[in-house]
């Protein structure tokens, strides 16, 4: 711990001090305050406290002729039920050109792409779902990657290849903070007996990620190409021999589309998920091939209020072959999963308070997730928000009812330097 | 025969009287379209800091500070728009971009570098406000002349200026005003002042050019201010290192800068 400490105490000298040195650098960034507590008394979890933490950011932005750095860090004082200090590299690169076309990005940096509302089909890069479900900024829920990003631009459009050398999971909930459902216990757990974590892939090449996209636009509208070669972002594969899951192989193959139609923003988008390992698809232990697919609408209904519509839908394939495979007593998924997801965000008073609704509701698992929130600017620098995250299923293994114990409210503020 | 007479007289008086009334209507819609000109298409390109003031009822104030690049591909036609923020600490770093063509719906694109997303913009309501501010998106990047019809209600003298007053009438059902009355310079075209008038007939905002400065032979308004009178609270925008004609090209437009940001011109 305490190496932790001088290591943070130390790149924190270092960014304070390149300040000094670096041609015109800007120092800003934010401390902010998150205190969540869990609205189920029921819950597994150790601590009722779904947040108390403290976090300072300091963003440091260089630039000279040809390249730019940007680094971002944040130094955390974690309260929940150990009390201890923490710190994350959240973002930390290089910028350069080479030649006309070709940009670079080098170091630890935050990776998005696809048209979806908190909607990820051709995105695979890392999400921070413990953050997302217990109300850090949104900005949260996008988990940093060690890698690579080169884009290639030409008239033909842009290619983009980001690579990871070693695989960047999903940070999801481990029982820790939020519960989970666990298939072996079959119902929701938490605290330290059930502690959850997926056994990462050796450091090796071929555990490597690989994502490329191709888009060009075709006057205003946007079409992308995707391709991914890596791992299932969440530990959704089952080792029986040592009772553990892991993150089994996966390749994707997707496109989409984003025009402007109708006075707002329409998207669709498909991907078609090789699961690798279970190419044949009846390995109850794997998930089988899928495709994945959205369509959704946004639009300004009017001044100060915007809303938009998504659907989504994940069919799987092989389903004779997966339902064939099933040992008995184990659950059934449907061949066919839907999504419905709505956001509404309107803002008041001169766009200082800001509502914000985010609903996503599966008629075929019979499961819901609301995010929803109050902030008020207070002034420029200082923000306050109030929020909660509500979870309902009928069942304790779907996506959402999994969390259903997690339904929290937060209040969080915030001051910008 | 007399009959015959009178009639044609009286036809002679309406077409010159009509002819009369059609030419001051296209002496006020040139008038207007110079001041068009003058205020949004100034030079072939420009690049601006921007210190934004939101003043409310209560005299809170708050600001935004960010940087604007311009390319007219066209006089009155096509524009592109490029702004970067640097406050406050929420929007720093964001990049938004605007590619304007009369007439059409704008396409706008907003980047959010803290997430790495290229967000599009539904772009339907021109009249929303712009970043919290008194002014509208239609303020910022102008609505063109022919959309409304201009009159030439008379010559005055605002602040020592000789001045054209035009009200504009747009077309029923507008939604940023009923009516426009506009005090545009007789020398250089800029509008002094404009006064936007509600459904109700009644005075909703006033525009003034606070001042008005020589940048590179350019007359250029570095300071505006957009008042709403009937929220009692105020804008005001004071534009700094200004430059016309720095050879911005069209690819700085693109999704490509609007992820990196073009240093030679956003420092």
């Amino acid at each position: 711990m305490s190496m932790i400490k001088n290591m943070a105490a130390t790149l924190a000298a270092v960014l304070v001090a390149s300040a000094g040195y670096a041609g015109d650098p800007h120092i800003t960034g934010f401390l902010q305050g998150l205190y969540g507590g869990s609205m189920d008394e029921n819950n597994p979890t150790a601590s009722e406290m779904t947040a108390s933490e403290t976090r300072l950011q300091l963003r440091l932005e260089s630039f000279s002729e040809g390249a730019e750095f940007f680094g971002r860090l944040d130094f955390i004082y974690d309260d929940h039920d150990n009390p201890s200090y923490d710190w994350e590299l959240r973002e930390g690169y290089v910028k350069f050109r080479i030649g006309r076309n070709l940009d670079f990005k080098i170091g630890r940096q935050i990776i998005t792409w696809g048209t979806g509302d908190l909607i990820f089909i051709n995105d695979l890069f890392a999400k921070d779902y413990r953050a997302f479900f217990s109300g850090r900024d949104d900005q949260y829920l996008k988990a940093p990657h060690n890698g690579m990003r080169a884009e290639y631009y030409s008239r033909l459009g842009t290619v983009s290849v980001a690579y990871t050398p070693r695989f960047t999971p999903n940070r999801i909930p481990t029982g820790e903070r939020l519960s989970y459902y666990n298939p072996l216990a079959g119902n929701i757990v938490g605290g330290d007996d059930y502690f959850f974590e997926g056994r990462m892939p050796e450091a090796k090449f071929r555990n490597s990620e690989i994502a490329a996209r191709f888009s060009r636009y075709f006057g205003s509208t946007d079409v992308a190409f995707y391709f991914y070669r890596g791992l299932y972002k969440n530990p959704v594969g089952m080792d029986m021999v040592n009772m553990i899951a892991y993150y089994p192989r996966l390749y994707v193959y997707g496109a989409s589309v984003r025009m402007p139609i109708f006075g707002g923003i329409a998207w669709l988008e498909s991907g078609y998920y090789d699961s690798r390992d279970d190419t044949v698809g009846d390995d109850p232990f794997i998930p089988n091939a899928g495709v994945s697919s959205m369509i959704g609408f946004e639009c300004q209904i009017n001044s100060d209020l915007a809303a938009n519509v998504q659907y989504q839908n994940r069919t799987m394939i092989d389903y004779d072959k997966y339902v064939a495979g099933l040992p008995e007593g184990m659950i059934e998924r449907d061949e066919m999963y839907h999504l419905l997801t709505t956001r509404l965000t309107r803002l008041l008073w001169m766009e200082t308070v800001t509502l914000s609704a985010f609903a996503f509701y599966s008629p075929s698992d019979e499961d819901f997730y609301g995010r929803f929130s109050i902030s008020y600017k207070h002034t420029d620098a200082l923000t306050f928000m109030v929020g909660g995250n509500i979870f309902d299923g009928k069942y304790e293994y779907t996506d959402f009812g999994a969390f259903q114990k997690n339904d929290n409210v937060y209040v969080k503020v915030t001051y910008g330097y | 025969m007399k009959i015959h007479r009178t009639l044609t007289i009286i036809a002679i008086i309406l077409i010159t009287w009509s002819a009369s009334v059609s030419a001051e209507d296209n002496q006020a819609e040139e008038i207007m379209k110079k001041a068009h000109l003058a205020l949004f298409y100034a030079g072939d390109d420009g690049s601006a800091d921007v210190v934004m003031t939101i003043v409310n009822s209560k005299g809170k104030e708050r600001m935004r500070e960010f940087t604007m690049l311009r390319l007219d591909l066209e006089d009155g036609g096509k524009q592109f728009y490029y702004t970067y923020f640097r406050k406050p600490h929420d929007v720093s770093r964001l990049t938004f971009m605007v590619h304007k063509v009369p007439f059409e719906t704008d396409s706008r694109w907003l980047y959010i570098p803290a997430v790495d997303l290229v967000k599009r913009i539904s772009a339907d309501d021109k009249n929303s406000s712009f970043v919290g501010s008194d002014f509208t998106y239609e303020d910022v990047s102008g609505r063109h002349w022919s959309e409304d019809n201009h009159k030439l209600l008379r010559t005055d003298i605002l602040g020592g200026r000789d001045v054209h007053v035009i009200e504009s009438i747009p077309e029923a059902g507008h939604k940023g005003f009923s009516r426009k009355v506009s005090f545009i310079d007789a020398k250089h075209f800029l509008p002094l002042k404009e006064e936007y008038y509600d459904k109700k007939g009644e005075m909703e905002r006033v525009y003034t050019a606070e001042l008005i400065e020589d940048i590179e032979g350019i007359r250029t308004p570095t300071l505006r201010k957009m008042e709403n009178v009937k929220k009692n609270q105020y804008t005001v925008v004071e534009f700094t290192n200004i430059s016309y004609n720095v050879g911005l090209k069209d690819n700085i437009f693109t999704e490509r800068y609007l992820k990196n940001p073009p240093r030679e011109y956003i420092k």
